[in-house]
C-alpha cells in the first residue's frame, strides 16, 4: 500500500475491484465504514456480488480477466470529458515526456515485438532524450509526440459501448461508476483503489495495476491522503517476506540479484545504479551501492573487505534472460532437475496453480523438509488419496514450528507497518520457532563445511551469531537488519562510533564503514530503540490518523509515500483539510528562506518547487523520488508487455476474438510444455468462466483454519457459487453435491446457487461464470472428500512477475 | 459511544458489587461467583499481532501462570490503534490455532517407499537435512554456467516461504540460502 | 436504567467475528455443519451456539441485498422466559445491568414453555433439558469490558453502553440510515435491550426478527401485552392456541 490501512478513512470514494475487503481483510472495514459515515461513496466491481458488494453504494458485475477494458473505458472518460487534475498531470507525471518515433501500437501489438521469442525490444518505447540525456517534456501536454496524448490515442479505442460488450458490464453501470470515481480529479478530493490478487493472479496482472495507477495518477489521487494505490496484502508478513526478499530475482530491500553477467561488483553496481542529468530529479537510487555493500557486510562481516569485493563472488548469480520463479520450480522439479526442496510454512500442493503437475513434482523429489505448524497436503503428498506410498521415493522430515504467539519477533503489515509481537505461551510440545530451526541449520551446515566441500566459502564466512543463551536472538537479527557503523566515521557532519546503529539509511556507505541487512529497514532499531514496538496513542498535527509513534513504517517511518505529490508547486496542500505534509518554512521578498515541512515525513526535505513568489527554485526535486526522472510513471516502458495497458483476454477465455484488437492474448504471456500444462480457449468441453477466491472464514490453503473446528463450523466444505440460471440448465439444486471439471483435474463441491452470480452477456451471447474458494485440501476435514480448487487452475503466467492465472480459466461444471 | 478500554473500566467501575441479587431468597452463589470472576484476571498478558490477513490488528494474549502455561484466551487488544479491538472470524479463533490437538508438536521422518511417519529427534532430522543440502548441493555445483560465467549456485535445491516468518527469520532464511547457492527462492508473494 | 446493545445490521459484513468471539469466550464447542447452499453456519442457533449471523438474498426495490442479521438474546425488559419459569434461581434480571441470566436450575424448568415464551425464539436446550442463550458476558461486563461480540466487531455494527446512551445512539444511527434506507426501522426498542436497526422490513432479515413472528401465531399487539405484563403460564398456553 502506498497509503495505510487507517488513512482509508480519508477516502471520498472508494473503489474495491480486485479484492473482496469485507471479506478477505475485514477490519478494513473499520475505515472503509469510517469514510463512508463522513460521506464517501463506496464502490464494488466484482464478477460476483460479495459480501464487500453487501455494504456498496454502487456494485456492478464484470468478467473475470477484463479488469483492463473497463479501467481503460475509465481512462477515456476522464480524458474524454476533461476531468483529469491538469496542475498535477503536468508537473508530477511524465505525461509531457516526448516519447521516441519508433513506439507505436498497431492493432494489438506495440513496436518492437519478435514472435518467435514472444518478448518485445523495449529500447523502442524509450523517450526523447535533449543534448544532457533528459527526457523532453511539454508541459502544455499538446505536442502529439507527448505521453498525454499518446495515452489519450491508445484508449480512444475503449469506448463504453466495446467495454460493455467485452466486460458484460451494463453500459449505464458503467458510466456511472466512471462518473463518480472521476469525481475525484477534483482539488482536494481523493479517491482509492482496495485491490488484492483478484487483479494479480491474470497473464496481464501488473497492467491492471497499472491501468488503475494511470487513473490514480491523472485524477492527482497519489500521495494524498484517502487515495493511493493500495495492495491488500493477504499474509500478515507477506510484505515484511517480499522486503526481505524471499524472492529468486531480488535481494533485501529490493536489490537486484546478480546476473551472470554482473561479473564483478563494480559492473554490477554499474547495471542496477540508474543514472539522471536531471539536477531537478532525486533519482534516489543513485544510493545503490551504499545498499548493496551494507547488505554484504551484513552477510558476511568482518570476512567481507574491499579486496575480495564485500564477498560478492560468493554469492549466487542467475543466466541473463533466465527466470527462476515458483511456476519455474514446479516446472523444473517435474522435469526431475529440482531434487531436494524446502517448504517453510506453506503448502504449494493446494496453494499453487495445477495442482496436479505440483504433486506430481513433488514425487521426483530426493528429499522433502516441510516445516509447519500442522500436517497438510505437501509434506503428507506421498499418502494422497490415490497415491501408492511404496512407489514413492521421496524423503519427508517434518518439522513442527511455533505459533506466532509463541515466539517474539516483527512482522510488517500491508501498510509497511513494522510491528513487533511478543512470546506468549512456550512453544507447544517439541515444537520450535522457525527461528532456531534456522539457526540450527545454518551452525549444522558451517561445521559441515568447515570440514570440507564444494566452494565453502559463502557458507562457513556466513556472519551467523544471532543467538543469545544458545537460542534465536530476534532482537540481535532485528539490528544486523537495521544496522551499524562498522568503525568510527564523521558522515554528514555527524559522528558515529563503531559498534552504533545506523540512525537511517542516509548514513549509509559503499566503502564498507556501514552494515544494514536491509536498508529499507535502516531507521527501525537505533539507539534510541525498537521503533517497531512503540504504542504511542498520539496521532500527528494533521490528525489524519497517521499515528507516527505507532510501530514504525518503511522508508523512514513516512506513513503515506510520495507525499509530495500532495502539496502544489509552492508545497501548500491540495486539501486544505485532510493534508499530509505542509511547507511552513519562512519567506522573504517573495523567496523561502528557511525550510520546514510539518505532518507526515516528506519524500525528501527539500524546498517546494515554487517560491511564494511563483519563480522557480532550482534546490527542489521532484515527488516521485524513486523514479529516474522524478516522474510519476503514466507510461511506464520498463514493463515487458507494453507502455500502456492493454486488454487481451485470458489466456482460456470464453471467447474467439477480441473486440479491442486482433490480438486475442497477451502476447508475452508465460505458459510452460510440460503434458501437465493444458490451456483450453473455446473449447465446448469447459464452456465456463471459473475463478478461484477466499472467504472469511478460512486462510490460504486452510491448513491453519480447516484444523479450527469453530472456522470449520463456518465454512465446512469446498463449494462452487454460480448462478440460478446456470444451475436451471445444469439441472443442479443448491446444496447438492457437484463435479467441477478443467482440462487439468476435477473436484467435488457442493453448489452454492445463487442470484449473487449472474450470466453476463458478452459480445451478444452469454457466459456463465462459477467460482470456488481454494481453502481446502484431503488432509482436513477427516472426509477427505472436501479438496483443492488448485486443481483446476493452470500454470499461465503474467510475463512481468510470473503470477499465474487463477482468476479466470475455462471449467465444466456438471451433476455427480 | 465506544470507550477505549481505559475509560470504559473507569466509567463502569471495575470494582463493581457483582450481581445484586440479595432479597431474592435464593442461593445464587455459582453464579455471582462467576460473574464476578473473570477467567483471564490471574493470567499472563501478552501484545501480539494477529498471524492472518495483513492488516496487522493487534491482540491480546492471555497465558495462564498455572498447569502447562497455556493460551486461555485472545481477543484484539483494544488499545491497538487500527483494529481498536475488533478481530474478525479468524482472529476471534486463534485460542484454537494455538490450542489444538492436531498440532505437529514433533518432528516425523517419512523414509524412501515408507508408508508411515516415524517420530525422531530434532538432532537427529537436522543433522540428515543438513547432510541431504550437502550431498545435493556439492553434487550440482555450478561454478560457471554454460557461457563460461561465473554463477557459483546450484539449481538442484528449491526454497519456498515463508509470509509466516517474521522479517527477522526471513532475513536469515535468505541469508542462509542464498549462502548455499540457491536461486531457486520464492515464496507466497509469487502466488 | 441497565445495559443496552444497539445492533446496526446495515454496518454489518457478516464477518462472523462476533459469531465466534461468542463461542471463544463462553468456550462453545463447534457444531458438526455442513454447506446446505449457503453460508450461513450452523442453520440455527443452539445449546452451543448463542449468536448467529443469520444471511439472507433479497430482492428489495429491484435491487439485490445480501441481508445480516447477527441473532441473539434480546435481553427483553420484561422477558417472558423468565415470567414464564417463575423461577428466579433458573432464570432472572439482573439488577445492575439488566441481563437476562439462564442458570444450571433451568434443567428443572419445561423447557418447551421456556422456548414457547420467547417472542424471538432464541432459548435452546441441551439433552437434558438445561436451556442456555447469550448472557450478555455478564462476567465481561461486570469486570468493566465489552461483551465479546461487541469488543471484536470492526464496524461499529454492535454496540454496548448505558440504555440511555444506547437509545440516543439507536435514534443518531435511524435518522442516519434513513438518508440510504427510507424504510430503516429500529425494531422494538422500548421493550428489548438489544434493539436491531434494520435498513429495510425486519421480516426480510428473518422470520423472528420482531416479536410478532408468526411462528407463535399471534398478534404483535398480544406479544407485546405478554412482554408487558407477566402472564400465568396457563395463560400463555391458550393464548398459543
Amino acid at each position: 500500500m502506498t497509503n495505510h490501512w487507517i488513512d482509508i478513512k480519508n477516502s471520498d470514494c472508494i473503489l474495491i475491484m480486485g479484492s473482496n475487503a469485507a471479506e478477505n481483510h475485514p477490519i478494513s472495514f473499520k475505515y472503509v465504514t469510517e469514510a463512508m459515515q463522513r460521506g464517501a461513496t463506496l464502490i464494488s466491481v466484482d464478477p460476483r456480488f460479495t459480501r464487500t458488494s453487501s455494504k456498496a453504494d454502487i456494485y456492478a458485475p464484470l468478467r473475470s480477466g477484463t479488469d483492463i477494458a473497463f479501467l481503460g473505458g475509465m481512462i477515456k472518460y476522464i480524458l474524454d470529458n476533461d476531468l483529469y487534475f491538469r496542475q498535477y498531470v503536468a508537473w508530477y507525471t511524465n505525461a509531457p515526456f516526448l516519447v521516441k518515433d519508433s513506439y507505436a501500437f498497431r492493432d494489438g501489438l506495440f513496436s518492437g515485438y519478435d514472435p518467435k521469442t514472444r518478448k518485445y525490444d523495449k529500447s523502442q518505447w524509450g523517450f526523447q532524450l535533449d543534448d544532457r540525456g533528459n527526457p523532453k517534456m511539454d508541459r502544455s501536454l499538446k505536442d502529439p509526440r507527448c505521453v498525454f496524448q499518446l495515452l489519450k490515442k491508445h484508449f480512444s479505442r475503449y469506448t463504453t459501448r466495446v467495454v460493455s460488450q467485452v466486460t458484460g458490464t451494463p453500459e449505464s453501470d458503467l458510466i456511472e461508476i466512471y462518473k463518480t470515481y472521476a469525481a475525484t480529479g477534483a482539488k482536494g478530493k481523493a479517491g482509492t483503489i482496495m485491490y488484492a490478487m483478484g487483479w494479480t493472479q491474470h497473464t496481464v496482472g501488473v497492467q491492471n495495476i497499472r491501468a488503475m495507477s494511470i487513473i490514480q495518477l491523472l485524477l492527482g489521487n497519489m500521495g494524498v491522503a484517502g487515495g493511493g494505490v493500495n495492495a491488500l496484502r493477504g499474509e500478515s508478513n507477506v510484505q515484511g517476506s517480499t522486503d526481505h526478499c524471499l524472492l529468486w530475482h531480488i535481494w533485501p530491500g529490493y536489490l537486484k540479484t546478480p546476473r551472470a553477467s554482473n561479473t564483478d561488483l563494480a559492473a554490477y553496481n554499474k547495471k542496477w545504479t540508474p543514472v539522471s542529468h536531471d539536477p531537478m530529479s532525486a533519482n534516489w537510487w543513485q544510493n545503490y551501492p551504499k545498499y548493496a555493500v551494507s547488505l554484504l557486510k551484513s552477510f558476511f562481516g568482518d570476512k567481507a573487505t574491499a579486496e575480495n569485493e564485500f564477498g560478492y563472488q560468493w554469492l549466487p548469480k542467475v543466466d541473463d534472460g533466465k527466470t527462476y520463479s515458483w511456476m519455474d520450480i514446479f516446472d523444473q522439479m517435474y522435469r526431475g532437475t529440482i531434487k531436494g526442496f524446502f517448504a517453510w510454512g506453506q503448502n504449494p500442493a493446494c496453494s499453487g496453480a495445477n495442482a496436479v503437475k505440483t504433486r506430481m513434482a513433488l514425487e521426483k523429489l530426493d528429499w522433502l523438509v516441510n516445516v509447519n505448524i500442522f500436517d497438510n497436503e505437501t509434506g503428507s503428498f506421498w499418502r494422497a488419496p490415490g497415491v501408492d506410498p511404496a512407489k514413492i521415493k521421496t524423503e519427508v522430515f517434518m518439522l513442527p514450528a511455533a505459533v506466532s504467539v509463541e515466539k517474539e519477533g516483527s512482522i510488517t503489515n500491508s501498510g509497511r507497518w513494522m510491528q513487533w509481537r511478543y512470546q506468549g505461551p512456550a512453544p507447544m510440545g517439541d515444537s520450535r520457532p522457525d527461528g532456531d530451526i534456522i539457526m540450527e541449520l545454518g551452525a549444522r551446515l558451517k561445521a559441515l563445511y568447515e570440514k570440507g566441500g564444494t566452494f565453502p566459502e559463502p557458507i562457513v564466512n556466513l556472519k551467523w551469531d544471532y543467538l543469545t543463551a544458545g537460542k534465536y536472538d530476534p532482537h540481535k537479527v532485528a539490528r544486523e537488519i537495521n544496522g551499524y557503523f562498522l568503525r568510527d566515521v564523521t558522515v554528514k557532519g555527524k559522528t558515529f562510533k563503531k559498534g552504533t546503529l545506523v540512525p537511517s539509511f542516509a548514513f549509509l556507505q559503499a566503502d564498507g564503514s556501514t552494515s544494514s541487512g536491509n536498508w529499507l529497514y535502516c531507521n527501525s532499531y537505533t539507539e534510541k530503540g525498537n521503533m517497531a514496538a512503540r504504542r504511542s496513542p498520539k496521532d500527528a498535527v494533521n490528525k489524519i490518523g497517521l499515528y507516527p509513534e505507532f510501530a514504525w513504517c518503511w522508508p523512514v517511518n513516512r506513513r503515506i509515500i510520495y507525499n509530495r505529490a500532495s502539496v502544489d508547486l509552492k508545497g501548500q496542500p491540495w486539501d486544505q483539510e485532510q493534508w499530509v505534509i505542509k511547507f511552513v518554512g519562512e519567506h522573504k521578498d517573495g523567496k523561502w528562506t528557511t525550510k520546514k515541512w510539518i505532518g507526515d515525513v516528506p519524500d525528501g526535505g527539500w524546498y517546494p518547487m515554487e517560491n511564494p513568489d511563483g519563480s522557480k527554485r532550482s534546490d527542489s526535486r521532484y515527488p516521485f523520488i524513486m523514479r529516474k526522472y522524478g516522474h510519476g510513471q503514466i507510461y511506464g516502458p520498463g514493463r515487458a508487455d507494453g507502455p500502456f495497458p492493454e486488454h487481451y483476454e485470458p489466456l482460456e477465455c470464453p471467447v474467439s476474438k477480441n473486440l479491442l484488437s486482433a490480438q486475442l492474448t497477451n502476447p508475452t504471456a508465460v505458459t510452460y510444455d510440460t503434458d501437465e500444462d493444458t490451456y483450453n480457449t473455446c473449447d465446448p468441453k469447459y464452456p465456463i468462466v471459473g475463478t478461484t477466491y477466499r472467504v472469511s472464514e478460512h486462510w490460504q490453503t486452510g491448513v491453519m483454519s480447516r484444523n479450527q473446528p469453530w472456522l470449520l463450523e463456518l465454512q465446512p466444505q469446498v463449494f462452487v457459487e454460480m448462478s440460478e440460471e446456470l444451475a436451471s440448465l445444469k439441472g443442479i439444486k443448491n446444496g447438492q453435491r457437484v463435479r467441477v471439471s478443467s482440462s487439468r483435474g476435477a473436484l467435488e463441491a457442493t453448489a452454492v446457487v445463487t442470484p449473487r452470480l449472474r450470466p453476463l452477456k458478452i459480445e451478444g451471447t452469454t457466459v456463465h461464470l462459477v467460482g470456488l474458494p481454494w481453502h481446502f485440501g484431503w488432509t482436513m476435514p477427516k472426509s477427505g472428500a472436501e479438496k483443492s480448487a488448485n486443481l483446476l487452475t493452470p500454470s499461465a503466467g503474467d510475463p512481468n512477475t510470473r503470477i499465474p492465472e487463477t482468476k479466470a480459466f475455462m471449467v465444466n461444471v456438471s451433476r455427480l | 459511544m465506544k470507550l477505549d478500554r481505559r475509560q470504559f473500566l473507569q466509567a463502569t467501575g471495575a470494582a463493581a458489587a457483582g450481581l445484586a441479587v440479595s432479597g431474592l431468597g435464593f442461593d445464587l452463589r455459582p453464579v455471582k461467583a462467576r460473574a464476578q470472576m473473570l477467567k483471564t484476571q490471574y493470567a499472563r498478558e501478552t501484545g501480539s499481532i494477529c498471524p492472518y490477513c495483513a492488516v496487522g490488528c493487534g491482540i491480546i494474549v492471555h497465558t495462564s501462570r498455572r498447569g502447562n502455561g497455556r493460551v486461555m484466551n485472545i481477543e484484539g487488544d483494544p488499545d491497538h490503534v487500527i483494529n481498536r479491538g475488533a478481530l474478525c472470524s479468524k482472529g476471534s479463533a486463534l485460542s484454537q490455532l494455538v490450542e489444538n490437538d492436531t498440532r505437529l508438536t514433533e518432528p516425523l521422518y517419512r523414509a524412501p517407499y515408507a508408508k508411515e511417519w516415524k517420530k525422531v529427534s530434532w538432532q537427529w532430522a537436522l543433522d540428515q537435512i543438513a547432510q541431504r543440502v550437502q550431498e545435493t548441493r556439492d553434487a550440482s555445483f555450478e561454478a560457471k554456467n554454460a557461457a563460461g560465467q561465473v554463477v557459483n549456485r546450484t539449481t538442484a535445491i528449491a526454497s519456498v516461504g515463508s509470509a509466516a516468518l517474521d522479517n527477522e527469520e526471513c532475513w536469515l532464511l535468505q541469508a542462509m540460502m542464498r549462502a548455499v547457492g540457491l536461486v531457486y527462492i520464492e515464496h507466497q508473494a509469487r502466488i | 436504567m441497565g445495559k443496552s446493545f444497539l445492533i446496526d445490521t446495515t454496518r454489518c459484513m457478516a464477518c462472523r467475528g462476533c459469531q465466534v468471539a461468542c463461542k471463544q469466550w463462553h468456550g462453545l464447542p463447534a457444531e458438526k455443519t455442513e454447506n446446505s447452499g449457503s453460508y450461513q453456519n450452523p442453520a440455527d442457533l443452539s445449546f452451543d451456539t448463542y449468536k448467529l449471523v443469520r444471511m439472507k438474498e433479497e430482492t428489495v426495490d429491484s435491487r439485490l441485498r445480501w441481508l445480516f442479521f447477527p441473532e441473539q438474546c434480546r435481553h427483553c425488559l420484561e422477558p417472558p422466559c423468565r415470567d414464564e419459569a417463575g423461577d428466579p434461581s433458573a432464570i432472572f434480571s439482573d439488577d445492575r445491568t439488566g441481563a437476562v441470566i439462564y442458570t444450571i436450575q433451568t434443567r428443572n424448568l419445561d423447557a418447551d414453555a421456556i422456548r414457547e415464551a420467547c417472542p424471538y425464539n432464541i432459548p435452546r436446550a441441551a439433552k437434558d433439558g438445561t436451556l442456555a442463550k447469550c448472557d450478555m458476558c455478564i462476567d465481561r461486563v461486570e469486570n468493566g469490558l465489552l461483551p465479546a461480540c461487541v469488543e471484536t466487531c470492526p464496524t461499529g455494527a454492535m454496540n454496548f453502553g448505558e440504555r440511555d446512551e444506547i437509545l440516543a445512539l439507536a435514534k443518531k444511527r435511524l435518522t442516519e440510515a434513513r438518508k440510504k434506507f427510507p424504510k430503516a426501522v429500529l425494531i422494538d426498542p422500548d421493550d428489548v435491550r438489544v434493539i436491531y436497526l434494520t435498513a429495510f422490513d425486519p421480516a426480510l432479515y428473518y422470520e423472528n426478527a420482531m416479536a410478532d413472528a408468526g411462528r407463535f401465531d399471534m398478534s404483535r399487539k398480544m406479544a407485546l401485552r405478554r412482554m408487558a405484563r407477566p402472564v400465568s403460564r396457563g395463560l400463555s398456553r391458550m393464548l398459543r392456541l
